[in-house]
């Protein structure tokens, strides 16, 4: 046997092929049935939400930024409770990053406000003495893409069954519908109604003039994003 | 029979599998020494040396 | 079939490996000095703003560091191995480009269709446009030509092997078949996703592509892929270079052909099972943990196995390393490969990852596999192959040993620096004072850390002026003395 396939190029591939095949077959596909289904309380993201997640990725937040509290004394005091498989289950793609340059934001919303994100994304260091975090000015000009956000909610709605429209229960008993509109242009009211709620609780001129005018800045929607995250 | 425990059957078996077809790989090696054109292995380390466009194949492939 | 060969042309065709090592200088300057930047960026956040606060957001940190990685792994590793394959794989198959018009056309393509993505990549990607996924952040119409250039690639290795005049196939060319192989399977499950702009019926921007998997799942794929990744683009492929050449510029047959198939099968098999140990703790199952963390250290076995064969290649000829600088890239290159090989495994131990993850001891490893394994063994293989293709000397062996002693500190700086970095913060996240409460804030762990930063930018500087060295040597080679056929059979032509 080993004889034939040193000399038989092809069915040497085919070989190494199912080697290399074998380890994802049993460790990857039998789990994925098991983990995607979401834990109580967790819901899927609003279409401002998920302009911001967008806002987010293009801007490299994960980098730095890890989404993953492990379950060890020092992360549950830091950041609030280790992460549980379901509370990701509409996290398309998974945020979790490698390397923590920055703290983690798995529960950000639970301790920073609108207000603390506005300082900050200015000017890191003036908020975080030391900080090696970069002014991220051009969030405060930048039109966020709402249009995408929108798209990319029906996308998963159609192919993954995510429940928008749907009453889902929360820890509290109580049941709570996330609203995914009919229309492109609906989605973008309902994006501006939400924006209108953060930039209340803004300071900066310019950002609550551009909303006053219709448009989303990419600094109101990942403050809707991370003030989301809990 | 659920699928978790599918997965763990047939991850035993292909262990098994893959330990005896790799240690039977080692003894094949260092008991023949000489591949099936009757070639020590080692003679292919030469693959490397003797690798001019005008030298002589280790084994030609016109011999088939 | 005897007939086919009777009037070739009795010459190698070197014309895609030249295209493909000019694509890996510049790749490689591009993307070290990307890296030199954002290794500043971290010591002195003000480097950020550098290039003007208008430009700020495509030189910031987080907008620029995908591009280094994607140009050092994708570019520069990838140029290197494929001008790499396009040499290797004529000589040792006994069968020349130009002895097929349609193989030759594949190369050119292969090469000009990538050439064409590699802009498209650097542009999308600093304009925003990434899946965030680590080492896979292209989007999908990117991802389509990745597939196309790879089919190339493929096409070339099953079309020269299928008019070779070797029957035996050397086990440079295993490794060449094994990373195609493995990077398409890996590469096309964890790039699954859908155009949401055609999936909504044209809303939004067609870039835009949503994942398949979600959360956890997600996760494990992208480890899978992202583990193997490295495996398969700056392993196999490297040990399939320093097979073929360590013996030929040295002179000497590999050690022992058998202990060298044994390790290839050893690493096929094990290497995939470990990419469990990225998501150590995390909400994947835990056997798939357990399984990464135990594969990883049996990994050491196979991995060992290559690099103890090629230190003992140049067994009763260690005169060699130290009157060759040629030869020192390459045999530094093994012990780097030893050394990151053993690292690697100790930081997939559960406990030692609870430290590690997260931390610039992650960052420090994967440099000292890549300055100090991949990038050695790619300049030796383009040092030993320029007076070949040329048909000229080495402009300067002196400016080749300065650039070896540059970086060697370059990397030396690094990886302390980084492991120090790292070990600290680790410890620093976890400490708890007498009461229970955490002992650091998290700015503290993060202001204590710039020595550390300092120094790896210094050593990333280093490294990249001794990477502009070797091109400039690469470069005066084209006008370098011409040599005879006779003094390229092993040790390179050197000038002085």
């Amino acid at each position: 046997m080993f004889h034939w396939l040193e000399k038989h190029p092809f069915f040497f591939s085919v070989l190494v092929f199912a080697v290399v095949a074998f380890a994802g077959l049993i460790e990857i596909v039998p789990s994925f049935a098991q983990q995607s289904r979401p834990v109580i309380g967790t819901k899927p993201y609003t279409t401002l939400q998920l302009t911001g997640r967008q806002v987010y990725i293009k801007n490299g937040c994960n980098t730095c930024h890890s989404q993953l509290i492990r379950p060890f004394k020092s992360e549950t005091d830091r950041y609030g409770h280790y992460s549980v498989s379901g509370e990701y289950a509409y996290d398309r793609p998974f945020l979790w990053g490698s390397k923590r340059t920055g703290p983690d934001l798995m529960r950000v919303g639970n301790y920073r406000t609108t207000d603390w994100h506005e300082n900050h994304m200015k000017d890191p260091a003036s908020v975080v003495p030391g900080s090696l975090m970069p002014k991220y000015t051009w969030l405060y000009k930048n039109v966020a893409d709402v249009d995408t956000a929108y798209a990319e909610q029906l996308t998963v709605q159609r192919f993954f069954d995510v429940p928008y429209n749907k009453p889902l229960p929360m820890k509290d008993g109580s049941k709570e519908t996330v609203k995914l509109a009919a229309t492109l242009a609906g989605a973008r009211a309902e994006a501006l109604a939400d924006a209108k709620l953060i930039t209340a609780n803004m300071k900066d001129q310019d950002v609550k003039d551009m909303v006053k005018e219709g448009k989303i800045p990419e600094i109101v929607a990942l403050i809707a994003y991370l003030n989301s995250l809990k | 029979m659920n699928i978790a425990e599918l997965q763990t059957y047939g991850y035993v078996a292909a262990m098994g599998i893959l330990v005896v077809v790799s240690y039977g790989y080692i003894y094949h090696l260092y008991t023949k020494r000489k591949d099936a054109d009757g070639r020590d292995y080692e003679e292919y380390g030469d693959l490397a040396l003797k690798d001019d466009i005008t030298d002589t194949p280790i084994s030609a492939m016109s011999k088939k | 079939m005897e007939n086919r060969f009777k009037d070739r042309p009795l010459e190698y065709d070197y014309s895609v490996t030249k295209l493909f090592m000019w694509a890996t200088i510049v790749l490689g300057i591009v993307g070290m000095l990307v890296g030199v930047i954002i290794a500043w960026e971290l010591a002195f956040p003000a480097v950020n703003t550098m290039f003007g606060s208008a430009i700020a957001e495509y030189t910031n940190f987080s907008r620029l560091r995908p591009l280094h990685t994607n140009a050092v792994a994708y570019g520069f590793t990838l140029s290197g191995v494929w001008a790499s394959w396009y040499y290797i794989g004529q000589r040792v198959l006994k069968v020349s480009m130009a002895e097929s018009k349609f193989l030759m056309f594949i190369g050119k393509a292969h090469f000009y269709i990538y050439a064409v993505a590699v802009v498209g990549v650097v542009v999308s990607l600093l304009l925003g446009y990434t899946t965030s996924k680590e080492y896979a952040e292209l989007e999908w119409p990117m991802d389509i030509g990745i597939v196309v250039i790879w089919v190339l690639w493929g096409i070339s290795i099953a079309g020269l092997i299928g008019i070779r005049r070797e029957k035996a196939i050397y086990i440079s060319i295993w490794y060449f078949i094994a990373t195609f192989l493995a990077i398409a399977m890996l590469y096309i499950f964890n790039d699954m996703e859908i155009p949401t702009y055609f999936a909504s019926g044209g809303i939004g921007n067609w870039f835009h592509s949503v994942s398949m998997y979600s959360g956890s799942n997600d996760a494990m794929v992208q480890w899978w892929f992202g583990h193997n990744a490295v495996a398969f683009v700056f392993t196999t492929p490297i040990i399939a270079l320093i097979y073929y050449f360590l013996p030929k510029e040295s002179g000497q047959a590999v050690y022992s052909y058998k202990l060298s198939l044994l390790s290839f099968w050893g690493l096929m098999f094990v290497y995939l099972w470990a990419g469990g140990h990225h998501v150590l703790y995390s909400t994947v199952p835990d056997w798939v943990q357990t399984m990464g963390s135990v594969f990883s250290i049996v990994l050491i076995l196979p991995s060992w196995g290559s690099a103890i064969n090629m230190l003992l290649t140049m067994k009763g000829e260690w005169q060699q390393v130290a009157s060759s600088p040629l030869i020192k890239f390459m045999v530094l290159g093994s012990t780097f490969y030893m050394f990151s090989t053993l690292e690697g495994p100790v930081q997939a131990i559960k406990s030692v990852n609870a430290i590690a993850h997260f931390t610039d001891w992650i960052v420090g490893h994967v440099h000292d596999g890549v300055l100090g394994w991949v990038a050695f063994m790619i300049i030796a293989a383009l040092y030993h192959m320029a007076p070949r293709v040329f048909k000229r000397e080495i402009y300067s062996k002196s400016l080749m040993s300065t650039q070896f002693w540059i970086q060697t500190l370059g990397i030396v700086l690094y990886f302390t620096s980084m492991w120090i970095a790292g070990i600290t913060q680790g410890m620093m996240w976890r400490a708890h004072d007498e009461f229970g409460n955490l002992a650091y804030s998290f700015i503290d762990t993060v202001t204590v850390l710039h020595p550390y930063y300092t120094l790896r930018a210094i050593g990333g500087t280093l490294y990249l002026i001794g990477f502009i060295m070797f091109a400039y040597n690469i470069f005066k080679t084209m006008s370098a003395r011409p040599v005879e056929e006779d003094e390229l059979v092993n040790a390179s032509p050197m000038g002085a």
